[in-house]
């Protein structure tokens, strides 16, 4: 049985549709990420689920609970929902110190005393945090009360965690560190999760599946694999990490491969693609920067190669990244070696190629 | 009791006590006699007469006079010294900034009063000036004359509105005019003062209101000279008439609350207005914008002189009054000493006053600050469904006069039974009136401190299990706690020195110190009211220094910790 199980959840704010009939389960123990760009409507979801906002149509079952359910009116309160939720601020109640914030929530469950003490160091030492107890939280690092904060959401054993940015207030270096230490306390307690953000390598580093969205509607659900190397639209190619687009029209098609011309019909890429049997007319074809082999101008002709000019290259450490032109195509590649010449060929496997579909209105 | 439930009866209890005398008032207007007297029927014979009497427009046209000079007065005055203190190299720009406040908090009837005995016909620098040294004095029982009191009284409104509004606004604005090549002034004269626009309107039509309402200074200056404005119009009809408690004087109150009310939605639109002025930003400690080289010291002297003439000769004058038998510029003061009037306000009915008027301030204070905190919470940070309305109901008294406040809980009393009998012919119904009329000062410093506790911190506790009650309590009251406390000070402050609503409540028996020392200066007992002003401007004094550390030590206390 799914853990978690989000139907059709719609909401509107002042005539803008902020969720627009969202959908999706979630797995036992599973890392499930929502992605997007701000006022995508990731927020307002896990804020649904919390039981922070109310949304006008849907419905959201936890564990076979069902939470909300906007045609029987069921609305159960924040406070009853049992779940875990580390805020962007991360909320660390500033007059109270590391260990009172740990214990009010086992207060408000009515602990002992001395089971409160004894699971408030034990959650504290999980998070490496046991000697700063009695610190009050103005006294910690911005690391540190994200510490405290994913203590306190875990000290009550939640059934479900929620993370809404948790790693954006941190600087570059403290955000990798932390981002790889959640992901292994997560998988140790095998905690139900789910993740908000706007940052692709957050979501492609840590999940298990990702859902993008984009103006309250779902673009794609899948593992950070499918989702990067197989975007189902326009939006989540370009959204999830650097793309180059190309419209064309199917010209030829062979069982599960299309061959496919590109503007004048001296360019053609043939592609074995998921959808390629159902391709015709104009469509659309993506591929990464990083998925073709970048060869010397007197290399060998072959399927799916092209000479180009080269425009610019620019050396980013651990690769080269060249502005081409096809053509007239302009088209961005990477290289791990330097490939010297004005004139440059570029191989696209045809399997590293994605026919995209159109975007849900 | 369940969270519900504690916010239902917050917001009846807020709705009840603020909406509670307007009705009464109402329905009084639109009968033929007073309420206590039988066979009363509809009728609209009080606002025929009201309307009908040559007096009341003479006093209408008084008042617009007196409202405009005041406004005019007290926006320049307060904006231009707004602009000294945020955007130029005052000297001690900080000191005088805080000093500027003390006409607000400081009790305005003792003030008024120390400028009669000082600046008034017969006031000790008023002979000393005309008798001694032959030089013409500003008659201040004239309209200019009690504007120019009504103004400094006033002028810290537009003082704190602009200075708010010169913190907020991102000082960028005013460095990108430098570089694209205009000199100071050319600045300030096309960037400051129009950035500043809203706050003139916001603050002017907030003073402009508080001036029409204003009864204290017309009933001690210009009514002694028979120059009525409507407050006074109403309060001397109401205490003199033929017949006592006349449907006219109901019925002008009813018109003088329309346009307080009016007054009060044009001056939430210009709030909503102001919002859009905001800019992001604003750094502390920048470089100020003018320097003003040697004129620094002329300024800081025009604004010392202010804050002497306002304040601190009116105090030293009730001081000196309140031990001299005569205040004369004509004997030397020390050849007149006397304790006698300290010695009178210590018993009998200036005692009973002074023991009213604290326990009203203490209860009062407590009471205000209890439900003001709830209600906040409720308005802000609840589900309550009716939660919107809280805010304008909190803030209408504001704008409410207090004769209207006055006459509105003495009919909400007479209709009431049994409990209006309790209260009417006890100090509590006047704490009701007080409590009611000055609660917009708790919302006003509640509020912010609220909006800046981040609303996570709650859900944060939602999130963890805790109901509404339990995380307001443990959670967000805790963060509170210093704007409680200010908030108390505050109306502590406010219900000692406030007074007209009670004129219209009070009995013999019941007085508080402002009706005391107005009836009994109008009687020409000086000496002792001096004495009690003086009373009340110390223990204000003294009370805000005191709040004033302890804030201070609290904050600072709460970072060591």
């Amino acid at each position: 049985m799914p853990e978690i199980n989000v139907r059709q959840l719609v909401k509107t704010f002042g005539g803008q549709r902020a969720l627009d009939g969202v959908s999706f389960s979630v797995e036992e123990g599973e890392l499930f990420t929502l992605l997007g760009p701000s006022g995508c409507g990731k927020s307002t979801t896990l804020l649904s689920i919390a039981g922070f906002q109310r949304p006008d149509e849907g419905s959201i079952t936890v564990a076979g609970t069902t939470f909300f359910d906007a045609g029987t009116r069921v609305n159960i309160a924040a406070e009853r929902r049992n779940l875990g939720i580390v805020f962007q601020s991360y909320a660390v109640w500033p007059h109270m110190t590391v260990f009172e914030n740990l214990a009010f929530p086992l207060k408000v469950r009515r602990v002992r005393k001395r089971d409160v003490r004894a699971r408030v160091t034990e959650v504290l030492d999980l998070v490496e945090m046991g000697e700063y107890a009695g610190r009050y939280p103005h006294q910690l690092s911005g690391g540190q009360q994200q510490r405290v904060a994913l203590a306190r959401a875990l000290v009550y054993s939640p059934e479900v965690l929620l993370l809404d940015e948790p790693f954006s207030n941190l600087d570059a270096k403290l955000r990798e560190r932390a981002r790889s230490w959640v992901k292994e306390l997560q998988r140790n307690l095998g905690l139900t999760t789910i993740f908000v953000t706007h940052d692709q390598d957050e979501a492609l580093s840590m999940s298990d599946r990702v859902v993008v969205m984009n103006r309250g509607r779902i673009q794609q659900i899948g593992t950070p694999e499918e989702v990067y190397r197989r975007p189902a639209n326009r939006f989540v190619a370009e959204f999830v990490g650097r793309v180059n687009l190309i419209d064309g029209v199917v010209a030829e098609r062979d069982g599960a491969t299309v061959v496919v011309d590109i503007g004048d019909s001296s360019h053609r890429l043939r592609v074995q693609a998921p959808g390629a049997d159902r391709a015709s007319g104009t469509v659309t074809l993506a591929f990464r920067p990083e998925a073709v082999t970048v060869l010397p101008s007197n290399s060998t002709n072959g399927t799916n190669t092209w000479e180009g000019d080269v425009h610019a290259v620019a050396f980013l450490g651990d690769h080269y990244e060249y502005d081409v032109r096809v053509g007239s195509l302009p088209l961005t590649v990477q290289s791990g070696q330097r490939v010297a010449g004005d004139r440059i060929k570029v191989h696209i496997p045809q399997d590293a190629l994605s026919i995209l579909a159109d975007e849900p209105a | 009791m369940p969270a519900g439930a504690v916010q239902l009866l917050t917001w009846a209890l807020v709705v009840t006590c603020v909406v509670g005398p307007f009705l009464p008032l109402l329905y009084a207007s639109f009968r033929d006699r007073p309420l206590y007297e039988d066979g009363g029927v509809f009728s609209t014979i009080g606002y025929r007469q009201v309307l009908g009497d040559a007096a009341f427009w003479h006093a209408a046209l008084n008042t617009l006079q007196y409202a405009v000079e005041t406004t005019a007065l007290a926006v320049v005055g307060g904006a231009a010294i707004a602009i000294l203190v945020a955007r130029t190299d005052l000297p001690a720009r900080g000191v005088l900034g805080k000093l500027i406040l003390l006409p607000l908090l400081l009790p305005s009837l003792g003030i008024v009063l120390g400028w009669i005995v000082v600046w008034g016909p017969g006031g000790y620098l008023t002979v000393l000036a005309d008798e001694r040294l032959h030089v013409p004095t500003l008659a201040i029982n004239t309209i200019p004359g009690m504007s120019l009191i009504e103004a400094a009284r006033l002028l810290p409104i537009a003082f704190l509105t602009c200075e708010a509004a010169l913190a907020r606004a991102d000082s960028s604005l005013e460095d990108a005019a430098r570089s694209a090549g205009a000199g100071p002034l050319r600045v300030l004269r096309s960037v400051t003062v129009p950035m500043l626009r809203p706050a003139l309107l916001n603050s002017g039509t907030l003073i402009f209101t508080l001036a029409i309402a204003s009864l204290g200074i017309p009933l001690l200056l210009g009514a002694q000279r028979g120059i009525n404005t409507i407050s006074t119009y109403l309060y001397l009809s109401w205490t003199n008439g033929v017949s006592p408690d006349p449907p006219l004087v109901t019925a002008g109150a009813v018109l003088l609350l329309l346009v307080a009310t009016v007054l009060l939605l044009i001056r939430n639109r210009l709030l909503g207005a102001e919002a859009r002025f905001v800019s992001v930003g604003g750094r502390a400690g920048r470089k100020a914008l003018l320097e003003l080289r040697g004129l620094r010291w002329v300024f800081a002297a025009i604004i010392a002189l202010y804050l002497a003439l306002s304040t601190l000769i009116p105090v030293l004058g009730l001081a000196l009054m309140s031990v001299v038998v005569i205040l004369t510029p004509l004997i030397a003061p020390w050849k007149l000493f006397t304790w006698a009037h300290w010695h009178t306000i210590a018993e009998g009915q200036f005692r009973s006053a002074i023991e009213h008027s604290v326990l009203i301030s203490v209860a009062g204070a407590i009471v205000t600050t209890a439900v003001v905190t709830l209600a906040t919470l409720v308005a802000h940070r609840s589900r309550f469904p009716l939660r919107r309305t809280l805010p304008f109901v909190m803030l209408y008294p504001r704008a409410t006069p207090g004769l209207i406040i006055g006459i509105g809980f003495f009919w909400a009393y007479l209709l009431t039974g049994a409990v209006g009998d309790y209260l009417r012919s006890s100090i509590w119904g006047i704490m009701v009136a007080f409590c009611v009329r000055d609660l917009p000062f708790a919302y006003v410093v509640m509020y912010p401190t609220l909006a800046r506790i981040g609303e996570e911190l709650d859900r944060a506790g939602r999130s963890v299990g805790a109901g509404w009650w339990l995380t307001s309590r443990r959670i967000v009251l805790p963060l509170l706690r210093p704007a409680i406390l200010a908030a108390f000070i505050l109306m502590f402050v406010e219900l000692l020195n406030d007074y007209d609503p009670a004129l219209f409540l009070v009995k013999p028996g019941t007085e508080v110190i402002g009706t005391l020392m107005l009836s009994e200066f109008i009687q020409g007992t000086t000496g002792p009211v001096a004495a009690l002003a003086l009373v009340q401007v110390l223990a204000t004094v003294v009370v805000l220094g005191v709040a004033a550390v302890v804030l201070k030590t609290r904050v600072t206390g709460e970072n060591d910790a």
